[in-house]
């Protein structure tokens, strides 16, 4: 990643700092022959001129001025104010110089490197021009440079022996140098050298501008890479979790199916339990009362036919057979009762509970069961269920109602709805026995009595019924005492 | 032709009993006893052990139990009521079951009166003298027009 930065860094530099240098050079190189220009002019126009105004007379065989006669002292002096201009603008100037190894002019004396180079293009006559990059004092310059004319005949007039020369120039120019010169030589190269710092500096902050569009656009493609494989992953991680949510429905479609398949075989045990649950009760109804009906049935045809012969013990034997078997007789009537209220398929009827609790008064007033108890029931209770089951519920809960109150002075049984309950909860309140709270949980079991047989008689099955019953209309039983102040029993149907 | 009672009940002890309450009720009519359906069949259809029998010479009243070996009281009942002879011939269905359905499938069949034997005796003596008093000595029965 480093190396390949660095890489591409050095070849983005390469490139600009070429593109940078050809620009610059291009630009030197218009300097340069808008000098070799101006040379030609002066020597092609200028000299013919003052040499024909000369032989004409019209100016003095003395009269030299290299103002207008030296081509190299115009073009100087012009880059001279060049170079002025361009320090004006805030550049450095440009180095300009006709350099050769025979000046008039010392200031045109050329240098080792000059020289060097006026041989070179001397031995090397194809060579035009010659160009280089180089470091002076640790500045980059561009140095350009392009051979002078090859010296003619013409040029030998002022160039060739000192005494040909004209009088104005050899007056001006008393040495030696620019004279004896050879016909077919360069006599001068010309040379310009131009600071490429800013160049370099301009190639730098386009470099770093390229290079950090290009990191920004790179960041952009890895930053693209990295959310195509972020989404790619993410797309991977969906589909798996598709095919393991698919596995995950497969497995519970299945363990459903099983569940399905287990309910059903429970449910075909439990219809074949109930079905053995009622031939059962079917044979308790039958085969237990028969013998039982026997043991009443005899004991008191031995009592009415032979009662006399036996003795006051005897007779109190036999009526303690017959208490017997009624009790008996009771506890497998409740037994069957529980049976059904468990078994009963059941109806969901809209139900006058008030009258249903009525009823059940009348029957206990019929029977003379209910003693001198004082009824109060609410009217207008209504509530939804099986009327057969819910009538057992009252009659259960009533009949208990009168017998735990029938010890008191002014016995009284209430039935009524809680004011406000939701759903409605309906209580049957004595103010009789009571019993005590903390046997509360065994109220409701099969067989469980909180009483003496001898005080209270029952064959402690009726609130099991009630439970069973209320269980199945979906609601809740539940009983509240104290020893002597009553009970009250609350329950709902359904929720 | 004297009036009589058809007795179906295969456990002696409900049969003693049942008789001594009928006596004990002051109803002193013959008690014919069959021990099973298939028994009180032969009898009333006159066939079997039974075909010397005069087939017009119906009982006042069957008391018939449920429960029976061989062909059950409510298979009796269905062909009791499906013969010409014994249609209209009332039957009480006398039982210790007090399953909602048996007392149903009685009606269903056509019993005339369901009857379910308690265990106390007093309350089945109460039941025996009412049963007694309504078909032998208030109920005009039809058997004895149609025999005559």
């Amino acid at each position: 990643m480093g190396l390949g930065a660095v890489l591409v860094s050095a070849l983005v530099y390469g490139v600009v700092s070429r593109y940078v240098n050809e620009r610059a050079e291009a630009n030197i190189r218009n300097v340069m022959l808008t000098h070799r220009g101006l040379h030609r002019y002066i020597q092609e126009n200028m000299h013919p001129t003052f040499f024909k105004a000369q032989a004409d007379g019209q100016v003095g065989l003395d009269f030299y001025s290299p103002i207008i006669f030296s081509s190299s002292y115009i073009v100087r002096v012009m880059h001279g104010l060049y170079n002025e201009e361009r320090v004006k603008d805030g550049r450095p100037p440009i180095y300009y110089k006709m350099a050769s190894d025979n000046p008039r002019n010392p200031v045109n004396r050329a240098t080792p490197y000059e020289a060097q180079l006026l041989r070179r293009f001397n031995e090397q006559r194809d060579l035009k021009e010659f160009r280089e990059v180089t470091d002076i004092d640790g500045e980059p310059f561009l140095v350009h440079a392009m051979p002078f004319l090859e010296t003619g005949q013409a040029c030998l007039r002022c160039h060739g022996k000192r005494e040909k020369a004209p009088i104005g120039l050899q007056n001006l120019y008393p040495g030696e140098g620019g004279f004896n010169e050879h016909a077919g030589v360069i006599r001068a190269v010309e040379i310009i050298r131009a600071p490429l710092s800013k160049e370099r500096y301009a190639a730098l902050l386009l470099t770093g501008g390229l290079l950090g569009g290009l990191v920004g656009l790179g960041s952009l493609t890895l930053f693209n890479r990295h959310l195509r494989s972020k989404v790619q992953e993410r797309t991977i991680a969906l589909e798996m979790e598709i095919v393991e949510r698919g596995r995950a429905e497969q497995q519970v479609r299945i363990l459903n199916q099983d569940l399905e398949r287990r309910v059903d075989e429970r449910t075909q045990q439990l219809k074949a339990a109930n079905h053995e649950l009622d031939a059962f009760a079917y044979s308790v109804s039958h085969d237990l009362r028969a013998p039982l009906r026997a043991i009443d049935g005899f004991s008191q045809a031995l009592d009415e036919d032979y009662g006399e012969t036996l003795q006051v013990e005897g007779r109190d034997y036999l009526h303690r057979i017959r208490r017997g078997c009624t009790r008996m007789g009771d506890l497998i009537e409740d037994l069957l009762t529980l049976s059904r209220s468990t078994r009963r398929p059941m109806e969901n009827l809209s139900l006058d509970l008030s009258r249903i609790a009525q009823e059940v008064i009348q029957e206990l007033r019929s029977t003379g069961a209910d003693g001198r108890t004082e009824f109060v029931v609410q009217p207008g209770l209504v509530a939804q269920g099986d009327p057969v089951l819910v009538r057992s519920v009252l009659q259960n809960l009533i009949g208990n109602a009168v017998k735990f109150s029938s010890k008191v002075e002014t016995p009284r049984v209430e039935v009524g709805m809680v004011s406000g309950s939701h759903p409605a909860a309906f209580f049957v309140r004595d103010n009789g026995a009571g019993f005590d709270m903390a046997y509360r949980d065994k109220l409701f079991g099969a067989f469980q009595r909180l009483h003496d047989a001898e005080e209270f008689p029952g064959s402690g099955i009726g609130l099991a019924t009630v439970q069973r019953i209320v269980q199945r209309h979906g609601g809740h039983v539940q009983a509240s005492s104290q020893p002597g102040e009553g009970a009250l029993f609350t329950f709902t149907l359904g929720a | 032709m004297k009036k009589y009672i058809l007795l179906v009940e295969d456990n002696p002890d409900d049969e003693a009993l049942t008789i001594r309450a009928l006596r004990r009720n002051n109803i002193a009519n013959e008690v014919v006893v069959a021990r099973n359906g298939a028994e009180a069949l032969d009898f009333l259809m006159a066939r079997g052990p039974h075909v010397d029998r005069d087939p017009g010479h119906l009982p006042e009243v069957v008391l018939l139990d449920l429960k029976l070996p061989k062909v059950s009281g409510l298979e009796v009942l269905e062909q009791v009521r499906a013969a010409e002879q014994t249609r209209l011939l009332p039957v009480v269905v006398l039982t210790t079951s007090s399953e909602e359905k048996d007392l149903v499938e009685s009606y269903r069949l056509g019993a005339n009166s369901f009857i379910r034997k308690p265990v106390d005796f007093d309350q089945f003596m109460e039941a025996i003298r009412n049963l007694g008093m309504y078909w032998l000595v208030l109920n005009q029965s039809a058997n004895g027009r149609d025999g005559s």
